[in-house]
């Protein structure tokens, strides 16, 4: 699938994939009163790309993939999601809201309906889909998730992993064009990142556009087209998994890399 | 030691009450009460027991009419402490600070003594055409009156509310099939609507609605709300209401995060978010708390002692005045007050159990 | 920021929050128009005038009203003297080290305490402003100075000796009333000092009661814990006036003839009982948050059952509910008005009679006297209340 290339790509050129770009980012800021988040960001996602973000915490990784769907506003510079732009105009936010899925750190699955309710909230409320539609949706994607059986109970009764998950699912119900991964498997047990990981593999597999801000570097090295590096708010390094993890060309890429591997 | 301390208490209250020559029994609750109670059909030769029992009816009527305006009040000022709108969100703050920190009692005087006291004299009552009559003998809102087929209105009523449930239902079951958003809650109302007007034009009006005006020195038509009782309610009612405002922004804010990002994140309106994701889990937070308050409402309600509304601990104080004896007054008084808290907390209870989190 | 972004962002978003503005800020205005009018042109504020030293010490004989001005130069020099105290240990570890304190300019400082206490400082104006005497305006001199030099003392005050100044808030008020009682009464006293009086002996009786009820419904001993149940539900399920009511008229069937305690006694029995009813669930939750591993922990060191519970658990248990508890002290202070039923000449009360004077009668005097006993009351509610969050955001980030 992925070209093994060794240059570094600049953030501007995409890889692998359709070629078409699917997101754009260019000169975006983002401060937090005084606290400078993200520093002139540039970076480009293609169509059917898995890019994979690392970095220190306090890096500005989730905060800007955040960004994108706007849970958080940019200040400065632009932010296109498969032709449109973001701004305030709220039909806009919507618009790419409806195309891109987001899966939280700490699920954020409603507890008040079942597994089968959560996963059908959102394509019956905005795509307006009918009941049984929607229903069979769901069991579709719960089966693709491994997880069928639970349909009918409530998230408070499944564990991390099966809960994460569907997380997934309900993410992908919307059939947005690109999925949003913040630390998905940060607030899991160790023997339930696994299952979450496999569902994301073969969700790369199939061909959707990912952008994934995660710890798992064996993650990385499998399925990455192309593995982004942030530090203080801004992009150091960008290359192809080979390329980063055998070869880094930054100071701090490397020092980074010397603490986690 | 504590059963020890409990029967000399006993011990000196027989003692006592054999040499003032008051009877510790219960027995003066069938004496005659020779005590009006005005604003009733009340009369002085009727037994205590009756007087108890009007008491406990205006106790009920000023608690529910209290608990439904404080609740409305309360989660409309609630609501606007959270708005976007720094004007509103402050007014909400200064109303929820002012009430709170004034006691009770103060406002329900105030209320009564400097408002409802200084309104005009019935000849020069404030009218508001056809739907007010403010005066200090009363304040006068339009009400219905039936012609003696009550029971029709009854029936007509039922079927309207069981027509209203049914198009609900069947907007719902569109909604499941075509998607198409369920608007339920209009169409059931409109349904209602219709039905009543349909069917009280059918059977020739059988409710009229009588608007309070005045005919030269007397109030007719419409319902009226003695001075006292309109007090009380309006003051336990405001004060209520900052308490239950302080709630429903609490519980709002207490909804995590996460919950409105994921909702934001799946593209949900900001209505569709409330509706379907934050409100329904913030109800279940504030529930315990709003059942606390509902309580102390129900108890305020008996500082009517100090502006003469005669709920029940008012007929108590009047009936004790009126010879009857005190110990056995009052532990009647506070077993009904128990037997209400009870009541108020076994439903509360009820409707905790059913929206309780489903969890491992 | 600039005032009109403010303006912008804040006020005018988007459409429908302009209609919004305007049509809040009409009924706003409005609102804020008629309470101005009302304070500054049509209110006759001189029955509050007159009346001022009724409202606040009730009928304390004129000669004798030196003693409260004392009491009060001394409660500031206390308040100061923790004041001062909990800011030494809250530094604690500086001084320790050594490392220099960092210090804060004489102007901020003022502006510090000024935002703090604004409402409190701004009544303290208002009555200063009405009275007709100068020695008032002495009087509150007086109070800022001991309170400031309370504060310097307790701030120098080693820890070694300073866990005395925490005991004297408790002890002093005993050694304090025998000193105003002497010219009158305490059955005899009004206005705010009737109403501190009650609330404070209230809140420090019920104390003891309420740790006990709270320790009784969880122990063990089912008659114990049905009894402690039975008390702290049957007192909670009760409004408090037909416990006022009932210390009036019935309490006195529960004593012999001879032994009967005056008025004033037996309504602070009967808000005792009731505060401590309520004490008791506080307390009770303040129980339930101490982690069990703290008593497992005091077992396996071999204490026993007493000192576990009174050395470990309770205290934490206590620290943890200040907040709840200082909230409930909140609401008995506003609940003292009720005495306003049986006669007594509380605030309430006051405003009540002053409009039957000769001079003021029948001129419907009650809105402007009752507005000012409101006043009273909304600061001192509002001043414990705005101290009660600040307890709790820094019980989060505490030293110990």
């Amino acid at each position: 699938m992925t070209e093994h290339d060794d240059t570094v790509f600049a953030d501007a050129t995409v890889v692998a994939g359709t070629g078409e770009v699917m997101i754009e980012i260019e000169g975006v800021d983002k401060l937090f009163d005084d606290f400078q988040a993200l520093r002139d960001i540039n970076l480009r996602v293609g169509r059917q790309e898995v890019v994979v973000v690392i970095g220190p915490s306090g890096s500005g990784k989730s905060t800007l993939i955040r960004c994108i769907n706007r849970l958080e506003k940019h200040d400065r510079g632009r932010i296109v999601v498969d032709g449109v732009e973001l701004s305030d105009d709220i039909r806009a936010i919507q618009a790419i809201r409806r195309e891109t899925g987001m899966v939280f750190q700490s699920f954020n699955l409603f507890p008040h309906l079942t597994v089968l309710e959560n996963i059908t909230l959102a394509p019956r409320h905005v795509r307006k889909m009918p009941r049984r539609e929607a229903d069979a949706l769901a069991m579709e994607l719960l089966e693709r998730v491994q997880i069928p059986e639970q349909a009918l109970k409530h998230p408070g009764q499944l564990s991390g992993g099966q809960q994460q998950r569907v997380a997934i699912a309900r993410a992908l119900a919307m059939q947005p064009k690109v999925m949003l991964f913040d630390e998905p498997t940060s607030a899991l047990d160790p023997e339930m990142i696994n299952e979450v990981l496999d569902v994301m593999k073969e969700l790369a597999r199939e061909g959707m556009t990912m952008i994934v801000v995660t710890h798992e570097m064996g993650f990385a090295k499998e399925v990455a087209d192309r593995v982004v590096f942030m530090a203080d708010g801004q992009i150091v390094e960008v290359g192809t998994p080979e390329h980063f993890f055998t070869r880094p060309s930054e100071e701090r890429t490397k020092r980074f890399l010397s603490q986690i591997l | 030691m504590v059963v020890a301390f409990g029967l000399w208490l006993a011990g000196n209250v027989r003692a006592n009450s054999a040499k003032t020559n008051i009877p510790l029994s219960f027995d003066y609750l069938d004496q005659p009460a020779t005590f009006p109670i005005a604003g009733s059909s009340f009369r002085p030769t009727q037994s205590v027991r009756d007087a108890i029992v009007v008491g406990l009816g205006n106790t009920v009527r000023v608690a529910l009419a209290g608990i439904v305006l404080a609740t409305v009040l309360g989660t409309l000022i609630g609501i606007a402490r959270l708005s976007t709108n720094w004007l509103v969100s402050r007014a909400a703050k200064v109303y929820v600070e002012l009430f709170r920190n004034v006691p009770v009692l103060v406002l329900v005087v105030f209320a009564y003594l400097a408002v409802f006291l200084r309104l005009p004299r019935l000849e020069d009552a404030t009218t508001v055409s056809g739907l007010l009559v403010i005066s200090v003998r009363a304040v006068a809102v339009p009400w219905t009156r039936t012609d003696g087929r009550g029971w029709l209105v009854l029936g007509i009523l039922v079927v309207a509310v069981a027509a209203a449930v049914a198009v609900a239902r069947w907007r719902h079951r569109a909604f499941d099939r075509t998607g198409q958003p369920a608007f339920a809650g209009v169409a059931a109302t409109v349904a209602f609507v219709a039905v009543v007007a349909a069917a009280f034009l059918a059977t020739g009006g059988p409710v009229d609605v009588t608007a309070p005006h005045l005919d030269g020195r007397v109030l007719r038509g419409g319902i009226a709300m003695p001075p006292e009782y309109a007090a009380l309610l309006c003051a336990l009612a405001l004060y209520t209401a900052s308490h239950v405002a302080e709630i429903v922004r609490g519980s709002i804010q207490a909804v995590p995060k996460g919950q409105n990002e994921a909702a934001t994140a799946l593209a949900l309106s900001s209505g569709q978010r409330m509706r379907q994701v934050v409100l329904p889990q913030a109800m279940r937070i504030a529930v315990p708390a709003l059942a606390n308050q509902y309580l102390n409402l129900t108890k305020n309600s008996s500082l009517a002692v100090a502006i003469s509304y005669f709920e029940l601990t008012k007929v108590t104080q009047v009936s004790i005045a009126s010879r009857a004896p005190a110990v056995p007054s009052y532990l009647l008084l506070m077993v009904i007050y128990l037997a209400l808290s009870l009541t108020i907390s076994a439903i509360t209870n009820q409707v905790n159990r059913r929206l309780a989190l489903v969890e491992r | 920021m600039t005032a009109v972004a403010w303006a912008r962002s804040n006020l005018f978003r988007n459409r429908r929050d302009a209609v919004t503005t305007i049509v809040a800020g009409l009924i706003v205005g409005w609102v804020l128009y008629r309470t101005a009018r009302f304070v500054v042109v049509t209110g006759r504020w001189e029955v509050v005038r007159t009346n001022l030293t009724l409202f606040l010490v009730g009928r304390y004989p004129n000669g004798d009203q030196w003693r409260v001005a004392v009491v009060a130069i001394g409660a500031g020099f206390v308040a100061g003297l923790v004041a001062g105290q909990v800011a030494r240990r809250r530094l604690g570890a500086a001084i320790a080290n050594g490392t220099p304190l960092p210090t804060v300019p004489f102007t901020d400082r003022v502006r510090d305490v000024v935002a703090r206490y604004w409402p409190a400082l701004t009544l303290l104006l208002l009555l200063l402003l009405l009275a007709r005497t100068a020695s008032p305006w002495l009087l509150a001199a007086a109070t800022i100075a001991a309170t400031v030099a309370g504060r310097l003392l307790g701030a120098r005050t080693p820890r070694r000796v300073g866990w005395a100044i925490f005991a004297l808030p408790a002890v002093l008020p005993l050694a304090v009333l025998p000193f105003l009682t002497d010219p009158l009464g305490w059955d005899r006293w009004g206005g705010m000092m009737l109403t501190l009086l009650l609330a404070s002996v209230s809140m420090i009786a019920c104390f003891p009661l309420g740790v006990l009820l709270a320790l009784g419904r969880r122990s063990t001993l089912p008659a114990l814990r049905a009894v402690s149940i039975g008390v702290i539900e049957f007192f909670r399920g009760i409004p408090l006036v037909v416990l006022v009511l009932m210390s009036d008229v019935a309490l006195g069937f529960f004593f012999p003839r001879d032994l009967l305690p005056g008025k004033v006694v037996r309504v602070i029995v009967a808000f005792t009982i009731f505060t401590a009813a309520y004490v008791a669930e506080i307390v009770r939750g303040g129980l339930q948050s101490v982690p069990r591993g703290q008593t497992e922990a005091a077992q396996a060191l071999g204490l026993s059952p007493v000192r576990i519970t009174g050395l470990i658990v309770l205290p934490q248990a206590l620290r943890n509910v200040i907040p709840a508890l200082v909230g409930q002290f909140i609401s008995l202070f506003k609940d003292t008005t009720l005495v306003f039923i049986i006669g007594f000449l509380d605030v309430l009360s006051v405003a009540d009679n002053v409009t039957k004077q000769p001079e003021f009668r029948g001129q419907g005097l009650i809105a402007e006297t009752l507005v000012f006993a409101a006043l009273l009351f909304w600061v001192g509610s509002y001043t414990l209340s705005r101290e009660s969050q600040r307890i709790e955001r820094k019980l989060g980030v505490g030293t110990r």
